[in-house]
């Protein structure tokens, strides 16, 4: 009986050990994506002095708030396995309808934001339902989605989204406390309660079996098709939100506001580690990614070389830290972390 | 055989509803004598791009163009091929007239050639193509790079550092803008640009980039800047409440900011140029006076005139025209990303801010005619002629003189 | 007495799946049904459109992204996403229009060129992803990163002018009825039908199904992949250099908007992006549903903002029905 009780410690431990295995290997992981953003800036002194410095960081952050919202968002539509195009259109639509419903008059902000926050939602749970129950592929659905409602917002406005900023946001992405902006706060609140809900949560880890292998959960008693719904209404809901934060930035909407963000947040999804297939990745590595982009671009913008030059430089340092957190180097540093731990 | 008619009974089921969908959606013309009019757009969903185009259907609905003129808006995106397409099909509807914003000043121009040996009429207003049967109407000629750049020399007295705030890369309109403004820039050794940062005429971008080039050089003394200027004045702001001499394009927003007292104690000096979405208005009209003969216009390269509003000559308006001078809008009326020179006392007198905002007429007016004489635009290689060359004194000096020596 | 050998012979034979029924169940059978139909609206509104003359523009637009699809469908077979389509259409543009070679021999010499530079893209996406193990979006968008920013370099805006030859012959007919860029697709076509028996073709559906598998069955995965990344990176050469024949001068940008669109084609035409599935001729007819999409629309009377709108439902229908219409015909076969 003490034999078997050993046995069972012995079996309970080893699965200990690969947890614990596993979060080392995340956690290096995003470590080495944190360290490559510090050493990216801190190499930008050799292009001009000034730079590298707290100023820079926090500007860097506040930038990168947007990139790190949304990334949620899409991380987990990709952790099911799909791809969510609509994220440009859905932060026109949310910037749109807050400067339309609310504007600078504030009146009922506080209603109306969730209220515009719901319908985004809806517009995903939309995408979603094609892509479960009618079969289109995520990319096609996502990407059709985008156009009816660019296009309804080009209708429903005229060219001109009118209306300013309610003051609610503008507190929110102008000003300071203790000298650090308010949404950098916010937005380090927001990583942690996300990166609980995705790796810690019943729901987090239904959606990394979904994304695994859908047929082995839908066999194991998950409800895959409601499930699968909520990662699109998910990714609807930030993309709106940033939509929101983005009218705050800068007081006021516009149609293509959303636009550049579409490859940022697939990329910062999988320079964070998570596989484009699904399964796999954590939202912290995709908080590294986000990072990692926004801190490459400000570098890049700074160097004095043509546009062509620029660019060329920076797909080179993509691929160069691609190379660096790749899977393999981050198994090998996670193994010897382990080691010196015990 | 059952499969062939389960086939054949879905495909035939499918083509009787598309055909009813569809019937549904035409509508029957009238087969009077109007005018074919295309509106061909590429870009969409931006303040500039939608009064333009707003500014084209109020005018086709003002009379007598009410009822001569059938127009019709086509969005074509930012492919290429698409804008191609867009053309081919309206060519072969039998367009009498395109205006258009071409996406590209050169992918367009064999199609274009085959469009004008039909007889269509191409009328290409701000962005400009190559192709030499089409009539561009645009203010690239009329020197924004260089004039605002001499203003801000000017203004900083020869020295200092600045910005230089451009558009989207690999752009043409770019490209001559940046190439005007570091031509006198070069000429000035105590001038440093010590950020170039693309801003793809957009505010919020420019707003980041700026943000981002405030990072690295907090103590820049200029801004040269093309559209979405508005947003590097936010950049300023939200870094600390000290504001520089700016030069810039006509956002409502920008020139309000020029004249309001409280930013001009914080530094706000500078200058309002930039593309006048009035443009397109003045292309539309002067097709139509081509159309209905009332004008001979070979097919030429036609320069608009380059807005001018420095600081002091802000004013504002007080009802929904440029009337007594004005030229920006109260915050009230139009949000800081409206581009203010949507009117043309002159050229445009039929237009009133509904126009601009919405594409309906101005209730009561009627077209009327425009000034006989036109400018031509002097040739600029790769924007509005291919095999041609830039004059000498290309970015010769039209709105202000050097105050400073270089 | 009914014996086993009585139950067995009175069941029927089980018909074997005739080729041309697994053709029309296939996702490529579905687009051309889709494309049918929508030709058919086509040329009801416009009944011109049934001319030598209007085929030969659509062929003409199309056949840049019919390229860019087939391509891409080499990667997206073997399990993947290849971003590098829009730096390598931008990077060949560029190029012909830059240093425009003349005549008939240029025009060879050009067309060996951009399949050159795209297939030494390819090799290099293939490297980094089967040898240096980083993912396929990642590393192609590394790649067209670099590629966009080489095409900035050459060409900083549009201008340059591609070879006469290039823009005249290329977009013109041969015998005043085939289209020129329509015998370069067939060509592709015939040559992908030939590979499909392969090795290394099996070799692609086999790695793109289940890697693991194919590789204990004895299939080289990573050359097998760094095959298709060249197969892929050549045909988004000869796509820009089509693309240089229509619009005849260079665009630094000019590979940008391919970047959904080759996507688009390719997911309309039937091909899996989970890999495993698809064929290369579903993603030229994918393509040429899209380019077709805009005219009907357009012949339709439909303008302004309801384009885009009319633009997504379509889509979403044409997806729904071809799922339904494979469905009905899954059933058929069974009973």
């Amino acid at each position: 009986m003490n034999a078997h009780r050993d046995i069972m410690t012995g079996l309970d431990a080893t699965a200990d050990e690969r947890g614990s295995q596993k979060i080392d290997h995340d956690i290096v992981s995003a470590l080495l994506v944190f360290g490559l953003s510090i050493a990216l800036i801190l190499c930008s002194r050799f292009i001009s002095p000034a730079l590298g410095s707290w100023d820079q960081v926090l500007t860097v952050l506040t930038l990168a708030s947007f990139l790190v919202v949304l990334s949620f968002g899409q991380g987990l539509v990709i952790l099911i396995g799909g791809l969510d195009l609509s994220i440009p259109a859905l932060i026109t639509l949310g910037g749109v309808l807050t400067t339309n419903w609310i504007g600078t008059g504030d009146f009922g902000v506080w209603y109306l934001l969730p209220v515009i926050l719901v319908v985004c939602a809806l517009v995903g749970a939309v995408s979603g339902v094609g892509v479960v129950w009618l079969k289109i592929p995520p990319f096609i659905m996502t990407m059709a989605t985008s156009i009816v409602i660019a296009s309804a917002a080009l209708g429903y406005t005229n060219g001109t989204p009118r209306g300013g900023s309610p003051s609610a946001l503008l507190w929110l992405m102008k000003e300071r406390f203790l000298g650090v902006p308010v949404v950098i706060y916010f937005t380090i609140a927001l990583v942690l309660l996300a990166w609980a809900i995705q790796s810690y949560t019943a729901m987090g880890r239904r959606l990394y079996a979904l994304g695994t292998n859908r047929e082995a959960a839908r066999i194991a008693g998950v409800t895959v098709n409601r499930l699968e719904l909520a990662p699109y209404a998910i990714s609807a809901a930030c993309a709106g939100f940033v939509g929101m934060m983005l009218v705050g930035y800068s007081n006021g909407a516009t149609l293509r506001m959303g636009d550049s963000y579409m490859l940022p947040s697939i990329a910062a999804v999988v320079i964070g580690g998570s596989s484009i297939l699904g399964g796999s990745g954590t939202f912290i590595g995709t908080v590294g990614g986000a990072i990692l982009l926004t801190s490459l671009g400000t570098v890049i913008s700074a160097i004095g070389l043509s546009a062509g030059w620029r660019t060329i430089i920076e797909g080179a340092i993509i691929v160069a830290a691609l190379l660096v957190l790749r899977g393999e180097l981050v198994v090998r540093l996670g193994n010897r972390l382990i080691a010196w731990k015990r | 055989m059952k499969l062939f008619r389960t086939l054949a009974t879905a495909a035939s089921l499918t083509l009787a509803a598309t055909i009813g969908m569809g019937t549904l959606v035409q509508n029957a013309q009238a087969q009077d004598k109007k005018f074919k009019i295309y509106l061909s757009l590429s870009y969409s969903g931006n303040a500039w791009q939608s009064e333009a185009a707003n500014i084209v259907k109020a005018l086709a609905q003002t009379p007598p163009y009410d009822k001569t003129v059938e127009l019709k808006e086509v969005i074509s995106g930012t492919d290429p091929q698409a804008q191609i397409s867009a053309y081919e099909s309206m060519i072969q509807a039998g367009a009498d007239g395109i205006i258009s914003f071409p996406i590209s000043s050169t992918a367009l121009n064999r199609t274009i050639h085959r469009g004008c040996q039909k007889g269509v009429l191409f009328f290409m207003y701000d962005a400009t193509v190559t192709e030499p049967c089409a009539y561009n109407v645009s203010y690239i000629t009329a020197g924004f790079g260089e004039n605002t750049a001499q203003a801000l020399v000017n203004i900083l007295g020869g020295k200092g550092k600045i910005f230089l705030s451009r558009g989207v890369p690999g752009n043409s309109v770019d490209k001559r803008h940046t190439d005007g403004a570091m031509h006198i820039f070069n000429q000035y050794p105590g001038i440093k640009v010590v950020a170039e940062y693309y801003s793809f005429w957009d505010d919020r971008t420019t707003q980041q980039e700026t943000a981002k080039a405030l990072a690295a050089h907090p103590d820049v003394d200029g801004i040269w800047a093309q559209a979405g200027e508005y947003g590097a004045i936010q950049a300023l702001l939200a870094k600390g409440n000290k504001l520089v001499p700016m030069t810039g394009e006509n956002s409502d927003g920008f020139r309000l900011a020029l004249a309001d007292p409280k930013m001009q104690a914080m530094g706000l000096k500078g200058v309002s140029a930039g593309s006048p979405p009035a443009t397109a208005g003045y292309a539309f009209k002067l097709m139509m006076e081509t159309l209905t003969k009332k004008r001979e216009l070979k097919p030429m390269n036609i320069e608009y005139p380059l807005p001018w509003v420095p600081a002091d000559q802000v004013k504002l308006c007080k009802g929904d025209t440029f009337a007594d001078g004005c030229n920006v809008f109260p915050a009230s009326k139009v949000p800081s990303s409206f581009v203010t020179e949507v009117f043309n006392p002159q050229f445009l007198p039929e237009l009133s801010l509904q126009s601009a905002l919405e594409g309906k007429p101005t209730p009561g007016a009627t077209i009327q005619p425009l000034p006989a004489e036109i400018k031509q635009a002097p040739d600029a290689p790769g924007i509005n002629c291919s095999n041609c060359k830039a004059p000498a004194g290309e970015y010769k000096l039209t709105k202000i003189e050097a105050t400073v020596k270089p | 007495m009914s014996t086993a050998s009585d139950t067995l012979t009175a069941r029927p034979l089980r018909r074997r799946q005739s080729p041309l029924l697994r053709a029309i169940v296939s996702g490529t059978g579905i687009v051309a049904l889709i494309y049918i139909i929508l030709y058919a609206l086509y040329a009801f509104w416009q009944p011109s459109a049934l001319s030598v003359f209007t085929f030969t523009d659509l062929v003409n637009n199309s056949t840049p992204l019919a390229l860019a699809a087939a391509g891409e469908t080499f990667v997206v077979i073997s399990r993947g996403f290849d971003l590098s389509v829009a730096g390598v259409v931008s990077l060949t543009n560029v190029v012909m229009a830059v240093y425009p070679l003349q005549g008939a021999g240029g025009a060879l010499a050009s067309l060996l060129i951009c399949c050159v530079i795209g297939g030494v893209v390819g090799a290099v996406n293939g490297i980094l992803v089967a040898r240096l193990g980083l993912q396929t979006i990642a590393a192609t968008l590394g790649t067209m990163i670099v590629c966009q920013g080489l095409a900035l370099v050459i060409l900083d805006a549009p201008g340059g002018m591609v070879a006469d030859f290039v823009t005249y012959k290329l977009t013109d007919t041969l015998f005043g009825v085939v289209p020129v860029a329509g015998l370069f697709l067939l060509l592709v076509v015939i040559l992908w039908l030939a590979f499909r028996r392969t090795d290394t073709g099996i070799g692609l559906y086999a790695i793109g199904a289940d890697e693991q598998s194919a590789r204990f069955s004895g299939v080289a995965a990573s050359r097998v992949r760094i095959f298709a990344f060249i197969a892929a990176g050549m045909l988004y050469g000869v796509a820009g250099f089509m693309l240089s024949a229509q619009t005849a001068t260079g665009n630094p940008t000019a590979g940008t908007p391919f970047l959904m669109l080759t996507f688009a084609a390719v997911a309309l035409g039937g091909t899996s992006l989970s890999g495993g599935r698809g064929s290369l001729i579903g993603s030229i007819l994918g393509a040429g549903t899209l380019m077709l999409l805009q005219k009907v629309l357009f012949s339709g009377g439909v303008s302004s903002f309801y384009t885009g709108i009319f633009q997504g439902f379509v889509l979403v229908l044409a997806i729904v029905f071809g799922n339904a219409v494979g469905w009905l015909l899954k059933k058929e076969e069974r009973q």
